[in-house]
């Protein structure tokens, strides 16, 4: 496994990744990657809120317009991370906080995809949502906090 | 006069606890971060409608998640301030920090104005309603300021001198 990420970070890709002065090069895949998370959690909090009975004005048959916003964060995400993860392979593949960062991040999709079958079965449309739904939406709540201060705390490993 | 704001600033107790604690600044990190994905979702969802999508919500009802961008807004001041006391000589010289600032001025005059001459037009447009043009436009500023706020922040480091 070390030897498969040594050579990954010893490859050209992952040197310019890492090295390369360019502000479209580490500056704009990092800064794509917090808009890609503004954008996911973002909109997932949003939900997870209106599911646990907030803003409640909003139609609950609405919800599920927010999916396909939080697929592109997701997506963004998953494309700048994978280049992050290329640009430092033997620091990210063997830091436990990384790990964490993903299991959490799985979990968290796992959620929304669970959460976004519930909105079209349209059970919030009548009343609100049942303790089955909060409960996933608390958790997702939750979940990504801990991805985010993961994500942070990575810098200080 | 800078110079001696930094001196001054770097003397206080909260300064030193931001510099020296192992564990203060990723912890307002982290925090910073959490307020910028509230601001995104809130903000971004009353802008979204603004500029004309969602039209099957009310404005009235988009507003209800306002709470939640004003939330991400002054956990991110607060943070923010705690950032510069912290370290003020990697912000003031920065010209990052300044184009940050510069947005978030941008921001936050946008909402003023927009509050004050078309706020109870705002609340009476109903689920299904086409926005005017001056809504559109304030939606588009403000998305488009709070992204540059996001990317100013994040190049702190790379156009500037801050960690």
């Amino acid at each position: 496994m070390m030897e498969l990420l040594q050579a990954l970070e010893g490859s050209a890709f992952s040197t310019w990744l890492r090295e390369s002065p360019s502000i479209w090069a580490y500056p704009t895949i990092l800064t794509l990657h917090t808009v890609g998370l503004g954008v996911l959690v973002g909109a997932n909090w949003m939900v997870d809120l209106r599911v646990l009975g907030f803003a409640r004005a909003i139609p609950g048959s609405v919800l599920t317009r927010a999916f396909p916003m939080m697929w592109a964060g997701f997506w963004l995400n998953a494309v700048t991370g994978a280049l992050l993860f290329v640009g430092d392979p033997t620091t990210k593949g063997t830091t436990a906080v990384f790990m964490w960062k993903l299991v959490m991040v799985a979990v968290g999709v796992a959620l929304m995809i669970a959460l976004k079958r519930r909105l079209y079965g349209r059970e919030m449309d009548t009343g609100p949502a049942s303790a089955g739904v909060k409960a996933i939406a608390a958790t997702s709540l939750v979940l990504w906090i801990g991805a985010i201060g993961a994500g942070r705390w990575m810098a200080y490993v | 006069m800078s110079e001696a704001l930094v001196v001054w600033l770097k003397a206080t107790p909260v300064s030193e606890a931001m510099r020296t604690s192992q564990f203060i600044w990723p912890i307002c990190e982290t925090l910073h971060f959490i307020g910028l994905a509230l601001l995104i979702g809130g903000a971004g969802l009353i802008d979204l409608r603004l500029m004309g999508f969602l039209k099957s919500v009310s404005v009235s009802a988009v507003m209800q998640v306002r709470k939640w961008a004003a939330l991400g807004i002054a956990i991110n001041v607060v943070t923010g301030v705690l950032f510069f006391v912290g370290a003020p000589d990697q912000y003031i010289e920065n010209p990052a920090w300044y184009g940050k600032l510069l947005f978030l001025a941008v921001a936050i005059v946008n909402v003023v104005i927009f509050e004050t001459t078309q706020g109870d037009r705002m609340l009476r447009l109903p689920p299904g309603e086409k926005t005017p043009i001056s809504f559109k436009l304030a939606g588009a500023v403000s998305m488009g300021s709070w992204l540059l706020v996001l990317y100013f922040g994040r190049m702190l480091p790379f156009l500037g001198n801050a960690f």
